[in-house]
């Protein structure tokens, strides 16, 4: 009875102690979390979330062809994001405004992902680490017309996240577009990929 | 037994004195390795342990997530060290129990929404380890259950820096 004393208070001990420090060597860490920050913006009931299916917006293709939304966009409609298609995507890289400032893309994925290849002159916006990338990110943002947010495409959420950050940072909804296909529907599309920083002018061969 | 089998230098004795250190180095490895891991890509962690859908406020999650791996490393360490051995070993079984449960629960979720045998089933669970086949996991998890429950009841300073935070007067008994 003893021993089992003695073992519940030691395990209580390390315990709080082994708290104790990985609190402090989180808050040392420079790749630490910020504990009071919701990185997750629509699982705690964002305003979007609460926004009707009805307002969403999927901007319609030049082709007028038809676009069955997957449960990725559907999900994201139904948030009140505005979506994009491939086609969409595709002409708004080729738009006259892109290099004027005017069309904006954005890269919600991390440093790795991002470096191996993005969209030619896309913003690159880890919304993981926001404070990191909205100095240059958010005066992009603010001066554009229309703002295109891609990850990886399939299941990912970043995106969306990304999305919601920029629009709680201050960039009008109106602008704000989802691309869901992501940079895998983009390479499928065999369109431009650039390399290394933003702007490296190294580009991968395309494979149409 | 004969008595020469117990003896001091017998192999079964040495091997009673040995097997409980590197049971306990084992241990210790393992959890600063699996916490190394998780807390240098702590967002990746995050995401993973959202993917449980078991904390649902962002507070909780953070902190969970944040606190973990390093709580984790820490572990491991007094283990290598040899300090406070049976206070990190109930608060690995701790850790251990709670979330073997929760990826067996996840592992059922998927084996009943999809035509996939149980033993079939891969995926990440946060463990450090990357893509796992989720049998081969739970019986990791099992065994580094079993071997920390071992170290609570096993009473041996062989290598330990400090094995109780406490002076216990029957520990000393099988102190070498």
């Amino acid at each position: 009875m003893r021993m089992a004393k003695t073992v519940v208070v030691e395990a209580l001990a390390v315990a709080a102690l082994g708290v104790a420090f990985a609190l402090a060597a989180n808050a040392l860490s420079p790749r630490g979390l910020q504990l009071n920050r919701n990185y997750f913006p629509q699982a705690a009931g964002s305003s979007l979330a609460a926004t009707p299916a009805t307002n969403s917006t999927v901007m319609t293709a030049a082709t007028g062809a038809t676009h069955t939304p997957s449960a990725a966009a559907q999900r994201l409609q139904q948030r009140g994001l505005q979506l994009v298609t491939s086609n969409q995507v595709a002409e708004l890289f080729r738009d006259p405004r892109y290099e004027q400032g005017l069309v904006v893309f954005i890269d919600a994925r991390d440093d790795q992902h991002y470096t191996a290849g993005h969209i030619p002159g896309a913003w690159q916006f880890y919304h993981y680490r926001a404070d990191d990338y909205l100095p240059a990110v958010l005066p992009a943002c603010m001066a554009a017309l229309q703002i295109v947010v891609y990850c990886a495409g399939g299941e990912c959420e970043d995106s969306e996240f990304a999305t919601i950050m920029l629009r709680d940072a201050g960039v009008p909804r109106e602008t704000l577009f989802v691309y869901v296909g992501g940079i895998t529907e983009w390479k499928a599309n065999g369109l431009p990929v650039e390399t290394g920083p933003r702007r490296s002018g190294q580009l991968l061969p395309t494979t149409p | 037994m004969t008595p020469s089998a117990n003896g001091p230098g017998s192999a079964g004795s040495r091997a009673a004195e040995i097997f409980p250190v590197l049971a306990r180095w084992f241990l210790g490895g393992m959890f600063l390795y699996m916490g190394l891991s998780k807390a240098l890509h702590p967002v990746e962690f995050l995401k993973l342990v959202r993917q449980y859908d078991l904390l649902q406020h962002h507070l909780l999650l953070n902190f969970v997530s944040s606190t973990l791996p390093w709580f984790e490393i820490f572990c491991g360490l007094l283990l290598l060290l040899g300090v406070a051995v049976r206070g990190a070993a109930v608060m690995l079984v701790a850790m251990l129990v709670p979330f073997t449960l929760a990826v067996l629960f996840r592992a059922l979720e998927i084996h009943g929404a999809g035509n996939i045998a149980f033993c079939a089933i891969k995926f990440d669970c946060g463990c450090g380890a990357g893509e796992v086949l989720i049998c081969r996991k739970l019986a990791e998890n099992i065994l580094l259950t079993g071997l920390s429950g071992a170290l609570i009841f096993w009473r041996t300073h062989r290598l330990c820096l400090r094995n109780s935070l406490s002076r216990m007067p029957s520990s000393a008994t099988t102190s070498n």
